[in-house]
């Protein structure tokens, strides 16, 4: 997708979150449901929350615990992504907690994201999954669990930039515990890493 | 593997290139910028190389308080004749608890949150404001003659005539910006002591390491930030003291080392019988009879001060008061409270309640037990106290960081 493409589609985004948010909203409308202002999300983060945009993850699956705390993260500024701390701004706590309830509830990506697995990276990215111990907080499927994000099936190339955030301390977590188990892992391992977990055998 | 032992040579490698690339660009930049250490967060230092230590972080608190009526007061046990009820909620991290002379509580709060509330009774129906917002670890404050002290790791300020400017808070003035500003135990607990003078911890900045001499202590000063001095040392991390109205010495919780073993050591409720003199144990001794594995060597524990009192390993012992309200029973009058949080370093979860001490009058402790608990269930945490504080009508709050609320236990009666 263009740049220009993806800044008409962030418009109408924002503008659907003024209309779903924004203080005169309610006024006239029945409360739209969860899947209606889901829709918004879906804009970018893809149908049924599986992502086809690149560097935008797939939100299906993903614990509701880990969902809130990035809200959260977002709607205080802490996270640093002008977009979605923009699209987060205007949320309530309620709010919060039913997008994340209800992006806890999305079955998660079926399969791997497009593209093939190279076999020497995937051995070479599982060997690291065992070494640093990926699976004890993530799962032993990678299905991650409360505060703990799902890897599974994740893009690999918003898997592979938000390793590169941790190690270098740019992505502060919720905890601080991704910054710890990154450390000592070289930049290039981290992309084998994130190829692995995309596309897991 | 998470241990910085193996990834300290690949970064040595890392460092000599990017050098090696700044030597050709600049010879000027090499000097100025020394191997940069990686990041690991203070608290997973010491880790032992197994699957179960390092599954084990601090607990995350979720980023949300709890609905009112979805927190766990119905929960809440309690000795007979007192009742636990909800005073406040959808306060996001409440953490330390003071009165101001009007009656407004004020909540401090760490990381989740990084802001001070003020809490208004009107009629029986709490009105919650935020003061301040935006700060690092506020977790330390005090209430002194119509002023707000509120201290982060790096900085001690106060907001005059606060009670009545809730709704636009005065600029705050600085009283003491030299404190270290580590993360690690960095955030305070901070009191004004009989003496009119400002009780401000400055802990250990690591699980376990060598404090140099400003760290590792509670120092004590004016309330404009002069006459400092080192009231006690070889304290680890305090969040919670208090003095004996009786008698007028400062008593003191520390936090014991992380990693050590599942049940070692324990924390430590202390008693202050000389001011400056004393040193606590820290990093040379731990819980008054166990010398640590790396820094104990040489050294006894009989030459440090030993606790009054054991309070259990890892179980995040915080707040501490004396009683001194009129409103609990007699045998309560003089007893400290005390709020234990409840250990992450720890597999098997326990505390976070509340517990009860009473000092023996000779400098010791007789005997404790159990005030406030049931916040424990399937090995997780249904809420986790902070800090306690007596009423003026003598009932007590408990903040709980865990739901981002505030319960209050009176006295009815049997």
């Amino acid at each position: 997708m263009s740049l220009r493409s993806l800044r008409d589609k962030l418009a109408v985004v924002l503008a659907a979150a003024g209309f779903l948010f924004g203080p005169g909203a309610v006024l006239a409308q029945p409360k739209p449901s969860m899947q209606q202002r889901f829709l918004v999300c879906t804009a970018c983060h893809g149908e049924g929350g599986i992502s086809s945009q690149p560097l935008v993850p797939s939100l299906a699956g993903q614990p509701s615990f880990y969902a809130i705390t990035q809200l959260f993260l977002f709607r205080e500024g802490r996270r640093g992504n002008e977009v979605m701390t923009a699209m987060a701004k205007g949320m309530s706590d309620d709010d919060l907690r039913a997008f994340s309830d209800f992006i806890g509830q999305l079955p998660p990506p079926p399969a791997p994201p497009a593209g093939t697995a190279d076999e020497l990276r995937m051995a070479r990215g599982a060997a690291l999954a065992q070494q640093h111990r990926c699976a004890s907080c993530h799962g032993s499927d990678f299905s991650g669990g409360k505060q703990v994000a799902r890897l599974a099936y994740q893009r690999e190339d918003y898997l592979s930039q938000t390793l590169q955030e941790f190690r270098a301390g740019k992505r502060i977590g919720y905890t601080q515990a991704m910054n710890e188990a990154l450390a000592g892992i070289p930049p290039e391992a981290l992309q084998d890493l994130a190829h692995y977990l995309a596309h897991l055998p | 593997m998470k241990i910085p032992k193996p990834s300290r040579a690949r970064s040595a490698w890392g460092t000599t290139v990017m050098a090696l690339a700044m030597t050709l660009a600049s010879a000027a930049v090499l000097a100025a910028d020394p191997p940069k250490q990686e990041e690991v967060p203070f608290w997973a230092i010491g880790m032992p190389k197994n699957d179960t230590a390092s599954k084990m972080a601090p607990v995350p608190a979720f980023p949300i308080p709890t609905a009112a009526d979805k927190l766990p007061v119905s929960k809440l046990k309690l000795p007979p004749g007192f009742k636990a009820e909800v005073w406040a909620s959808g306060i996001l991290d409440a953490r330390g608890l003071r009165q101001g002379d009007k009656g407004t509580v004020f909540v401090s709060s760490l990381f989740v949150a990084g802001k001070i509330y003020a809490v208004v009774d009107k009629g029986g129906k709490r009105e919650v404001k935020t003061i301040a917002e935006k700060l690092m670890l506020p977790n330390g404050i005090e209430f002194h003659k119509g002023s707000l002290f509120v201290a982060t790791p790096k900085d001690i300020v106060r907001y005059d005539n606060i009670e009545a400017n809730l709704d636009n808070p005065p600029k705050p003035v600085m009283v003491y910006d030299k404190l270290p500003g580590d993360v690690p135990h960095g955030w305070k607990f901070i009191k004004i002591g009989p003496d009119g003078k400002l009780y401000v911890p400055v802990g250990a900045p690591c699980n376990i390491c060598m404090p140099d001499d400003k760290h590792g202590q509670i120092r004590r000063m004016n309330l404009d930030g002069s006459g400092e001095e080192v009231v006690a040392r070889g304290v680890r991390n305090t969040v919670g003291f208090d003095w004996d109205p009786k008698t007028g010495d400062l008593w003191f919780t520390d936090n014991g080392r992380d990693w050590l073993s599942e049940d070692l050591p324990n924390d430590e409720l202390n008693h202050v019988t000389q001011t400056g003199k004393q040193h606590f144990g820290f990093p040379f001794c731990h819980q008054g009879d166990f010398a640590d594995p790396e820094f104990g060597w040489g050294k006894s524990c009989s030459d440090y001060t030993k606790p009054a009192m054991l309070t259990g390993p890892h179980a995040g012992t915080l707040g501490m008061r004396f009683y001194t309200g009129k409103m609990f029973p007699k045998k309560y009058q003089g007893a400290m409270f005390i709020a234990r949080h409840g250990p992450w370093n720890r597999t098997k979860k326990y505390a976070a309640d509340v517990i009860v001490a009473w000092p023996d009058g000779k400098g010791g402790i007789a005997k404790s037990e159990p005030f406030m608990t049931g916040l424990v269930a399937n090995n997780e945490y249904l809420g986790r106290p902070v800090d306690v504080m007596v009423m003026k009508d003598g009932s007590m709050l408990v903040s709980d960081d865990h739901n981002g609320a505030i319960y209050r236990i009176s006295y009815k009666g049997k």
